[in-house]
């Protein structure tokens, strides 16, 4: 059988090397990089029609899998195992996506151009790795691999203030790293299994102490929450976002945010469920502060990428309400949600880049009226807008309805916080079209014209995609449920 | 059998075509647009959808009571043990039965109506390639409403009919005014959602739960496998949950039927072109508020209280706007609030129990209603303004107007004969013949037959300041002249309707569209006493209206008395709107900059400040820290690199040797 995870890890690999060598052809080398990722990823979902499902032990299996010894001693063994599911299948899809998309927003980057498109690549290298990934070790190894790519975007390419945007990132991700490393091994010491490869681990961690599992859970919660961002930690995404340079915030927000909520699936919920269980409330409480915070703190912002971010908190509270619930339905809208909110997220970045390049500015409240100006920007920005408040026949919809309805099951008439939260979503973005779109023409220089056609043509795709998964949701949802999910409480 | 029965099946098409133009339009459109191609366009897929339209409602009433129900899988999820057992399918569907096909008739015709007459009422404006395609997309949206077969898909069109409307009060967006107007209706409907998605939360759990749903397993939420009776045992003793989704359903009608207290979006929605008024915000996207209790009550159930609160909503509001229409200077304002109004009836005979008769007279009243709109449209056109007290004598200018408009008000008084005088009435007949058993409707029906009077006394006063007297009483008005065909054929089919149709149930083929409505109680013989307070009532309305505005007077007020004063509150909408500015914006603005500032300064600020103990602590490295990004990223890689071999090769050396193997 062909080593297909791996052949795709190459890809990427051999792209990401090449763009670097490749001086001012990159941006070419890049493109063709991605593109062929892409169709690779779309040729391996096309093959992927039945998960491998549970195996001996109720122990769940991957497809495509790969092991090969890495690190042997006499008691543990470290491996490169990889294997892939209808969950991180549907993230690797995204990474592809917002991949192409990144590379054709950023197509004029005069700035190190083989340097941004290489670093671009490996990101999305890191982001891929941790989706396939299934052994501790080479898990934690592309989690890191993450890291330091985005921290020279923003360090390098971002805003005045990158410097301290960036360390600000780099030391809050990374602490919440070790917590989790430091996690992830006790999950593997105390449940003595021989490896530290997750389907080793599968039944003895699942079948650990009730004390036990809160504690690892606790640990994994941090690790993994930081990088949601929860609240009360996530003061680093609004500052990284604000210095990143687009394609950086485009990474950051559709595919970094996302590792946080995968690990948390793959890592703790699949393997501590007593203690999910357990520790279901304080994930309630926490999912429902960060929906409620993000949405209130983002009506009062005046720079439109400073207002997505804060957007951001809100949409990943309620993937994180949903991954709490744990249940078939939850998690599959956690996941939908997840992608739906990578391609959202991105677009609207993307539209603040744009606006910020064709009106010199960010303010909401300096531009106004641009619509008769710019068009298809502003169409763009209420694609955007639209998607991220949740309309249905575009992508957040079913998402957002499959979550709520999922934690009614569980939280009962709290259910009504987040519901009633989504009217104050609703509203800055409402009031942020009508201030920045509508009215009478406000702050516009006199030779604005529409954004270059690589901008436009990499936003329509990101559009695209949100009509096309809002109308046909099932498109993702049937792979999304082809994994573990299944088996769920 | 018969060649409608294939018609029968033919529904799918109607929003499919108004889909095509849509895309045609919006794609093609600015080029179009140049050429007066798009409107055109518009106007043909409508026609279109209209002939098919009217062919299912005859193969409907060919085939009395019977309906067609198909259906795709939109998303299915498996269930777990725990939580919807029986996993979760979501439909996207296609219901035709009789009240679907009625509903389908209203909005085809008012539809093509109302985009035949933007040909020429539109013709100036810039933009009309969105125009025409938002209204396009708009009659997809709510003829997709109107087939939805469960309440999801009912859930999905309800949000885009909303953006449709949303888009098209904005539609002037330059203004100010417009685009405020706009985001004030998205929002306070925003308001109803939410609570609509709380019950549909609610029926979806109870039916999944319950494994023994009938047809829950097979075919997901379907209005046609649900039934009240089932609904009701599956909660057992939890009615209250049942109440409690009832009432979420309220909720949801009153944003976007506008009733009370969620009502004050719609006067500020006439932002938007009359057309749109007259389409969106008279006959038929804010009918649906109606048409969702009608759904609900048919598949579902109310319970008791929840009844009562229906009742009382719609007895209530239909006063409560009544009210303000009395003082409004502003001549699409004045039926704005009447519509307000009217879709209070509707929802205080669908609580009342009476389904039917509240949708015969949505049904009735999307017509007069569009033809007041559409001949307040031609004052406007004609005149360039919306002030009824700049206006006067404009029957003599505009007779085909005039006459429109006097029949849309007519109607909509309850003149007897006209349409609007069978569904009214048989609203109020059919809820007193039930005072008896439920006492606790008593105030709402008064309210309600109160607001008959008042509602003969608001068209009316309109009228005679719009059309009565010599002439303008602003000199400065251009002389009106009657619009062209495109705008004077909807006016006349329109007042055909607006006296006929409410007739048409007296045909037992046509009734059966409303199945069990039977003939109107007005001619039951024990409601003429009724019959004749109300149309003594309508006679009141119109002489105060006379007296006071006839023949070109104009009621002045001395400024100190009471009257002065309640003509203020109304005037302010009972400072509604005020409030809700001051909650929506004013204070929800000041809660966000307060948790702006806690972010900011003490969330954040914690952080700096460990940043800054740590700079202290560190103070002996401050060597290192040479402020150039590729320094700092040299020690990032090389420590984590060294992090890595450490890990890779002394961790699992030092395990073993702790661990001891």
């Amino acid at each position: 059988m062909l080593p297909v995870l791996s052949i795709l890890l190459a890809t990427l690999l051999a792209s990401t090397l090449l763009t670097f060598l490749s001086g001012r052809w990159a941006r070419y080398v890049a493109l063709a990089g991605s593109v062929v990722f892409l169709v690779e990823v779309l040729l391996l979902l096309a093959s992927f029609t039945q998960w491998a499902g549970f195996g001996a032990g109720g122990v769940p299996q991957y497809n495509d899998p790969e092991t090969y010894p890495w690190i042997s001693i006499s008691w543990l063994t470290v491996n490169y195992a990889v294997g892939i599911d209808g969950i991180s299948l549907v993230l690797v899809l995204l990474t592809a996506f917002l991949l192409v998309a990144t590379v054709v927003y950023s197509w004029r980057e005069e700035k190190e151009p083989a340097l941004w498109f290489g670093l671009v690549l490996l990101t999305c290298l890191g982001c891929y790795g941790v989706f396939v990934a299934l052994d501790i070790l080479l898990f934690f190894l592309f989690w890191e691999a993450v890291l330091i790519p985005m921290f020279f975007l923003i360090g390098y390419w971002g805003g005045p203030r990158r410097r301290y945007a960036a360390l600000k990132f780099f030391v809050y991700t990374h602490v919440a790293s070790i917590v989790m490393l430091v996690s992830l091994l006790a999950v593997a010491f105390y449940s003595g299994a021989a490896s530290f490869d997750f389907t080793s681990l599968y039944g003895p961690a699942r079948a650990l102490g009730a004390t036990t599992q809160v504690f690892l859970f606790l640990g994994l919660f941090f690790g993994f929450g930081v990088k949601f961002p929860i609240v009360p930690f996530h003061t680093w995404l609004p500052d990284a976002h604000v210095e990143a340079p687009t394609g950086g915030s485009v990474l950051l927000a559709g595919l970094l945010l996302k590792l946080g909520a995968y690990g948390l699936i793959r890592w703790a919920v699949e393997l501590l469920p007593t203690g999910l269980g357990h520790l279901a409330p304080l994930l309630y409480a926490v999912a429902i502060a960060s929906i409620v915070w993000g949405s209130v703190v983002a009506l009062a912002q005046r720079d439109l990428k400073r207002l997505v971010a804060y957007s951001s908190i809100n949409h990943m509270g309620i993937v994180l309400l949903a991954i709490a619930v744990g249940s078939s339905l939850g998690v599959t809208a956690a996941v939908l949600l997840m992608f739906a909110h990578g391609i959202v997220s991105a677009l609207l970045f993307m539209v603040s880049g744009s606006v910020h390049h064709t009106f010199g500015t960010r303010d909401i409240n300096a531009i106004g009226g641009i619509t008769p100006r710019t068009p298809a920007l502003s169409t763009l920005v209420m694609v955007g807008s639209l998607a991220s408040l949740g309309l249905p026949a575009l992508i957040s919809f079913p998402a957002e309805f499959g979550a709520l309805l999922a934690a009614w099951d569980r939280i009962s008439y709290w259910v009504l916080l987040p519901l009633l939260i989504l009217v104050v979503t609703a509203a800055f973005y409402m009031w942020l079209m009508q201030r920045m779109l509508f009215g009478p023409p406000k702050g516009i220089p006199a030779n604005v014209h529409e954004p270059p056609s690589f901008e436009l043509a990499a936003m329509s795709i990101l559009a695209a995609l949100i009509v096309l998964y809002g109308v046909v949701p099932s498109l993702l949802v049937q792979v999304i449920v082809n994994s573990p999910i299944q088996g769920w409480p | 059998m018969s060649g409608f029965d294939v018609a029968f099946g033919w529904a799918w098409l109607i929003p499919t075509l108004t889909a095509v133009a849509f895309v045609i339009v919006g794609v093609g459109g600015r080029r179009m647009a140049r050429l007066e191609w798009g409107g055109w366009v518009a106007v043909a897929f409508s026609f279109a959808a209209m002939v098919v339209g009217i062919l299912v409602a005859i193969g409907e009433m060919l085939a009395p009571g019977s309906y067609t129900d198909s259906s795709v899988t939109w998303i299915s999820i498996p269930g777990s043990p725990g939580t919807f057992p029986n996993g979760v399918q979501l439909d996207i569907g296609i219901l035709v039965d009789p009240i679907s096909a009625l509903m389908l008739l209203v909005v085809t015709v008012v539809g093509f109506l109302v985009l035949l007459y933007s040909i020429e009422y539109m013709h100036h404006d810039s933009g009309l390639a969105r125009y025409y395609a938002e209204l396009s997309l708009f009659l997809t949206a709510m003829t997709g409403l109107v087939l939805s077969d469960n309440l999801l898909e009912f859930f999905l069109f309800w949000e885009l009919v909303g953006v449709c409307s949303y888009f098209l009060i904005g539609f002037y967006y330059e203004k100010p005014s417009a685009a405020s107007a706009a985001k004030e209706a998205f929002l306070v409907t925003r308001v109803g959602d939410v609570l609509f998605l709380l019950g549909i939360f609610i029926y979806f759990a109870v039916y999944a739960t319950s494994g023994s749903a009938p047809g829950w397993a097979a075919g997901g939420f379907k209005f046609t496998n649900g039934s009240a009776p089932f609904l009701a045992g599956a909660m057992g003793g939890n009615t209250p949950l049942l109440t409690v989704a009832g009432l979420m359903m309220l909720g949801g009608a009153a944003g976007k039927s506008a009733q009370f207290p969620l009502h004050v979006w719609l006067p500020d929605a006439m932002e938007g072109p009359t057309t749109v008024s007259a389409l969106i915000h008279a006959a038929t996207m804010v009918a649906a508020g109606v048409y969702l209790l009608a759904v609900v009550s048919l598949f579902l159930g109310f319970t008791p209280t929840d009844q009562l609160a229906i009742v009382a909503v719609g007895g209530f509001t239909t006063f409560f706007a009544a009210t303000m229409a009395v003082v409004n200077p502003d001549i699409k304002r004045v039926i704005a609030y009447s519509t307000i109004s009217q879709l209070g009836y509707m929802v205080f005979a669908v609580g009342a129990g009476f389904t039917m008769v509240g949708l015969y007279h949505l049904f009735t009243h999307a017509f007069f209603k569009a033809l007041l709109f559409l001949a307040a449209g031609s004052v406007i056109h004609a005149v360039g303004t919306q002030d009824l007290f700049k206006m006067g004598g404009l029957r003599k200018t505009m007779p085909l107007t005039a006459a429109a408009f006097a029949i849309g008000a007519l109607s909509l008084s309850g003149f007897p004969g006209s349409s609007g005088f069978f569904s009214k009435d048989d609203i109020l007949g059919s809820v007193y013949a039930t005072l008896g058993t439920h006492p606790q409707y008593w105030p709402f029906f008064l309210l309600a037959l109160l607001t008959v009077f008042l509602t003969a006394y608001y068209i009316f006063r309109a009228w005679f300041l719009a059309f009565g007297g010599d002439g303008p009483r602003d000199a400065t008005l251009p002389h009106a002249h009657e619009p062209g065909w495109t705008m004077r054929l909807p006016l006349v089919v329109l007042s055909a309707l607006a006296i006929g149709a409410g007739a048409l149930v007296f045909d037992p083929a046509f009734a059966s569209l409303l199945p069990g409505i039977g003939v109107p109680p007005t001619f039951r013989g024990a409601d003429l006493a009724l019959s004749a307070v109300s149309v003594g009532l309508v006679a009141c309305g119109f002489g105060l209206a006379y007296s006071f505005w006839g023949g070109g007077r104009v009621f002045e007020l001395s400024e100190s008395t009471w009257a002065a004063r309640v003509r203020a509150l109304l005037l302010h909408r009972y400072y509604f709107k005020a409030g809700y500015d001051w909650i929506g914006l004013r204070a929800t603005y000041t809660v966000a900059r307060a948790a702006d500032f806690v972010e900011r300064y003490v969330i954040d600020g914690t952080v700096r400040g460990f940043e800054r103990l740590f700079a202290g602590l560190s103070d002996g490295l401050r060597r290192v820290q040479t402020g150039v990004v590729s320094d700092y990223a040299a020690y990032v890689v090389g420590g984590l690199v060294g992090f890595l071999l450490l890990l890779v090769f002394l961790a699992p050396w030092l395990l073993q040797t702790v661990g001891g193997g």
